[in-house]
């Protein structure tokens, strides 16, 4: 029995019993090779592709010219096949992608096409069937999609599932018995005195439910006014409109706010754990920050969560901070599935945990988006500010730009805990980490640092030697002047451009102080055998190391050079003296 | 050439026709707003007849048809659509066909007959020979079909029989599935609320018979379903389009979904419940919501009929359960399912129920006691489709000859006066011919109902069950 889209069911089909010979076989034919190509076309290309526009243009063409030979295309299928009337005019290769296999599964034998569908419909068919090819076993399938979508240009008939086993009520002989008769007198004798009571009542007034009373017949009871017909519409435009999820999750929190019920409490908390990825698939970034603001709430009010309670209340925190879930929020917001503003996104981010760290930090690092990067650095600190210890940790992190971030955000924060790994970082393999390190420290004013700044000032690269140099002067780390006494007298520094001389001079003047004085003095003023002196830019950097030291002799040992001949020393001399000024 | 949207302009035209009547029945027919009225009509009838040559309006059962298509009903036009649908049944009109070249003035004629008494003896006969002395050419009359009504109705019933058994069938299935934490198949339940929604669209009478079945299936099942069938009837008279309904639908099939998670024990255990037992029935919302949750197959988050599930028992007021910390109004759909569900509900035998009222009795009930906390404007939507006297109420009339009510007057002005079916004579002797009456059809020599109700009454106390006077 086959049951029709209206709704009807009916056990014959009178759709095929047409004259075969004056049936358009070959033009049907035509067109169902052109729904399958357009089908396909739905499929690989989107809405503008010229492609597909091109098969549903052809598509619409042979509709068109079928009309003129038919009222209306009805055909019947089989698994793999489509028939008009007794002659196939579809078959496809492979059930993947064979529209009467699409239609077959799903319990549809017959399809009529009526005129008009090419003009109304067309795109709105092509729609369906992809959706359908799309739909998953547990949810829609091709005749609830088909109900929903209601087209008026195609009319099916299909297998009903739900009609197989079922029996019809029917109805029974009705009470025939005698007893009706005694009950019916004996309910009229009752309506009789309480009718005799009503009268010797003033009121008139009826108790009993049952008995009809006056304002059954006011229609201004059950009537609705025009005002009122309105407020009906206004509501209901109001529920269209309304934003459900919001009053599902109050009910959730709600819920979840209730101590009695410990169990419920721990299902509602998987139910936010399992939401919030969706929000944010959905881009609805402000409905995952209001979760997460209510679960901080609630771990907040005392009682309402035990231990387990807020372990897993924490768990729904850390899962929406682990890297991953990072990573595609990053990716979201790249692709503009999430479409926040900066305070939005801040305040999401401010509710996550010690996990997010990671991937924010490399993000942060990255991001080209300039907006973006100060939302996720203000994120980071937000949540480092929280979880220094999970800061520290990123310390040990292999990707060197994630330690280079965490590092100096050590420093930034001043971290004394993040001291002892600063350390080891200053031997890192890259140069990018030691330098975070050597900015860290110097941040940190960690003397702990401070000591292995000494043991790179002879680093491989430049940036970092400079780098250390001019963290031991700026900590005016004392000890740290031998080491750079050594450095300014070797041989490596003279063949070092000027900005390293500088550097190490400078760091020098800084540690060593007054004690200092003399040696630079000489670099700077004295003669060596055959009257020879030190490099102009030896001799410049040696002024600005002075430059650096705040104490008379100093001053003048600068003073001596005042007029010396080489330019580039005079110059220098000058600038030293002006700055000690 | 132009399409016409018939949905739209039928109901205006509809609209139109009863302002016209109305006008009609008021002023003489000089009157300004006489002529604006006839105005309006004749400028709407002009227009379809123009792109379609002529224009016809069919009323078959509760329906009109404006050129093969039916209009549909909701709170904007169901007065309108009634008070016409009446003048045309009284007259045994059962299509008016418009021809292009219809004058103005045409309509004057034909609108003041049809305000006129019927004939009670030939009411189409004596119209029509009326009528063909009137200066009307260009609209022509057909009598209502007596032979294909039956039969439609019949087929109706059929399709509603089928449409019900196989909902139930699926409610039992599913909530059996919950119960023993077997997986849903969503989709089978989504099918049977489309085949409500099309059965409530295509003939609401039928449905509304099918909700008198007490004994079909057990109480948790026919429920479920009746809900649902309740409010795709509430929802159409509010102007929900067809998706709408089928969310409103599914919501309602799933509203008592969370009960499939209390003890069975508690669910039907006969007489009262315990305090405790109580408290833990009044879970059940929470529960549904929750379990709404674990169902797949939705392509969506079903939040609504989450809402539906969670808040059908909250009353307006908020007093009800479960209690809310946080600000909440019920939507409007958990608003239907609550007058849905308590109609039915007080309708039913329950196991941890009283003795069901009768269906009038529960209607003034929720109308008129503001402590049941129903949405008072809801309540009286429903008693728009259901009628004073819903379908399956046991009376007693004045004749004291016993009825069960059988159809609602689509006319608001007499949704008092509903049709019977009479099953036994004065004495209580059940008859062998149940004779269909329409309570409003009026006696002609007196000009009064020819029958009245004087009384609602409980079959149980009969031994009757009403949809055996239904179903056939």
């Amino acid at each position: 029995m086959l049951t029709d889209s209206e709704g009807t069911t009916n056990e014959g089909g009178d759709i095929l019993d047409w004259d075969e010979e004056s049936l358009p076989v070959e033009g049907v034919r035509s067109l169902f090779v052109t729904l399958g190509k357009a089908f396909r076309a739905y499929q690989l290309y989107d809405e503008n592709n010229p492609v597909r526009k091109r098969f549903v243009d052809t598509l619409r063409g042979e509709f068109e010219s079928l009309w003129g030979e038919l009222d209306a295309l009805a055909v019947s299928l089989d698994e793999d096949h489509i028939y008009l009337g007794g002659s196939e005019v579809y078959t496809s290769e492979t059930r993947n992608d064979s529209l009467a296999f699409l239609f077959f599964k799903d319990g549809v034998r017959e399809l009529t096409f009526l005129p008009g569908i090419e003009t109304h419909e067309l795109e709105q068919l092509l729609g369906v069937l992809q959706k359908a090819r799309k739909l998953v076993p547990e949810g829609d399938d091709l005749l609830t999609v088909l109900w929903e979508e209601a087209l008026q240009y195609l009319k099916y008939r299909y297998i009903d599932l739900l009609a197989e086993g079922v029996s019809l009520p029917e109805p029974g002989a009705g009470n025939t018995g005698p007893e009706l008769q005694a009950v019916l007198a004996a309910e009229d004798e009752e309506m009789a005195a309480q009718e005799e009571d009503g009268a010797a009542a003033e009121d008139g007034a009826d108790d009993s439910p049952q008995t009809v009373s006056q304002d059954d017949f006011n229609p201004t009871l059950y009537a609705l006014d025009p005002r009122e017909m309105e407020a009906l519409r206004g509501e209901l435009k109001k529920e269209l409109n309304r934003d459900t999820r919001a009053d599902v999750l109050k009910a959730l929190f709600d819920r979840l706010e209730e101590p009695g019920n410990r169990e419920r409490q721990s299902e509602v908390l998987g139910i936010l754990e399992t939401l919030l990825p969706n929000f944010l698939s959905r881009g609805e970034l402000v409905a995952a920050t209001n979760v997460l603001r209510e679960l901080r709430r609630l771990e907040k009010i005392q009682g309402v969560f035990d231990e387990q309670r807020i372990s897993e209340s924490r768990r729904v925190v850390d899962g929406i901070s682990a890297p991953e879930s990072i990573h595609e929020l990053i990716q979201a917001l790249y692709l503009g599935t999430i479409r926040a503003s900066s305070a939005q996104l801040s305040s999401f981010l401010a509710f996550l945990r010690g996990g997010a760290l990671e991937p924010l930090l490399r993000e942060s690092e990255t991001v080209e988006h300039k907006q973006l990067q100060v939302v996720l650095r203000q994120a980071v600190q937000g949540i480092a500010s929280q979880n220094r210890g999970a800061l520290v940790e990123l310390l040990d992190e292999e990707d060197p730009l994630v330690v280079a971030a965490a590092a100096r955000l050590v420093g930034q924060m001043q971290v004394a805990e993040g001291a002892v790994k600063l350390s080891a970082l200053l031997r890192h393999a890259e140069p990018p980490v030691r330098l975070a390190a050597i900015e860290a420290a110097v941040a940190i004013k960690a003397s702990m640092v401070a000591s292995s700044l000494e043991a790179i000032l002879g680093d491989d690269e430049r940036e970092v030697r400079i780098a250390a140099a001019r963290a031991l002067g700026e900590l005016r780390y004392t000890p740290g002047a031998e080491s750079l006494a050594t450095v300014i007298r070797s041989k490596q520094i003279r063949r070092a451009d000027i900005a390293e001389k500088v550097a190490m001079f400078e760091a020098f003047g800084l540690t060593a102080g007054e004690a200092g004085v003399a040696v630079l003095d000489e670099l700077l003023n004295k003669k060596g055998l055959f009257g020879k002196r030190e490099s102009s830019e030896i001799r410049a950097a040696a002024a600005l190391g002075l430059g650096r030291i705040d104490a008379p002799g100093a001053r003048s040992a600068l003073e001596m050079a005042t007029q010396d001949d080489d330019p580039v020393v005079r110059s220098n001399v000058n600038r030293a003296l002006r700055e000690e000024d | 050439m132009a399409e016409l949207n018939y949905q739209d302009l039928g109901r205006k035209l509809l609209t139109a026709i009863f302002g016209a009547l109305s006008a009609l029945k008021l002023y003489p027919i000089e009157n300004e707003t006489v002529q604006q009225a006839l105005t309006e009509l004749h400028a709407l009838v002009e227009g379809i007849v123009t792109v379609d040559g002529s224009a016809e309006v069919r009323v078959v059962g509760d329906f009109f048809f404006l050129n093969e298509t039916r209009l549909r009903l909701d709170l904007t036009n169901f007065a309108s659509f009634g008070s016409f649908a009446r003048a045309l049944n009284d007259h045994g009109i059962g299509a008016v066909e418009i021809m292009g070249g219809v004058t103005r003035e045409e309509w004057a004629p034909f609108l003041s007959m049809l305000l006129r008494p019927a004939d009670a003896e030939d009411p189409f006969g004596s119209f029509e020979e009326r009528f063909a002395q009137a200066p009307v050419t260009h609209i022509s009359l057909r009598p209502a079909s007596e032979g294909e009504k039956p039969q439609e109705d019949e087929e109706a019933l059929t399709a509603a029989k089928r449409t019900y058994a196989q909902s139930v069938k699926v409610a039992q299935e599913v909530l059996g599935d919950i119960r023993i934490g077997k997986a849903v198949n969503v989709r089978k339940v989504k099918r049977a609320v489309q085949g409500i929604v099309d059965q409530v669209l295509s003939n609401e009478a039928s449905m509304v018979t099918m909700t008198t079945l007490r004994d079909f299936d057990e109480y948790t099942f026919t429920h479920s379903v009746n809900v649902s069938i309740f409010s795709v009837i509430i929802g159409q008279r509010l102007g929900l389009d067809r998706l709408q309904l089928y969310e409103l639908g599914l919501g309602a099939l799933f509203h008592d979904i969370g009960k499939q998670r209390l003890p069975l024990e508690v669910i039907n255990k006969e007489g009262g419940l315990t305090d405790e037992e109580w408290d833990l029935l009044k879970e059940h919302p929470t529960e549904g919501m929750l379990l709404l949750f674990q169902m797949h197959g939705f392509a969506d988050v079903p939040y609504r009929q989450m809402l539906m599930a969670y808040e059908h028992h909250m009353k307006i007021d908020l007093t009800g359960y479960p209690q809310s910390r946080r600000t909440r109004e019920p939507t409007l759909f958990s608003r239907i399912v609550a007058v849905a569900d308590a109609f039915d509900a007080g309708t039913s035998v329950r196991s941890y129920q009283y003795e069901p009222w009768p269906p009038d009795a529960v209607l003034k009930e929720m109308r008129d006691n503001p402590k049941r906390g129903f949405d008072p404007q809801i309540v009286r939507v429903l008693i728009t489709a259901t009628g004073v006297y819903p379908v399956g109420t046991l009376v007693i009339l004045d004749s004291h000859e016993l009825a069960v009510v059988s159809k609602v007057n689509p006319s608001p002005d007499f949704l008092h006066l509903p049709t019977v079916r009479i099953i036994s004579d004065s004495l209580g002797l059940p008859l062998s011919e149940h004779k269909t009456v329409d309570l409003a059809e009026p006696n002609p020599a007196t000009g009064r109902p020819r029958h009245q109700i004087i009384k609602t009454t409980d079959p149980h106390k009969y031994g009757i069950r009403v949809s055996d006077y239904l179903l056939s």
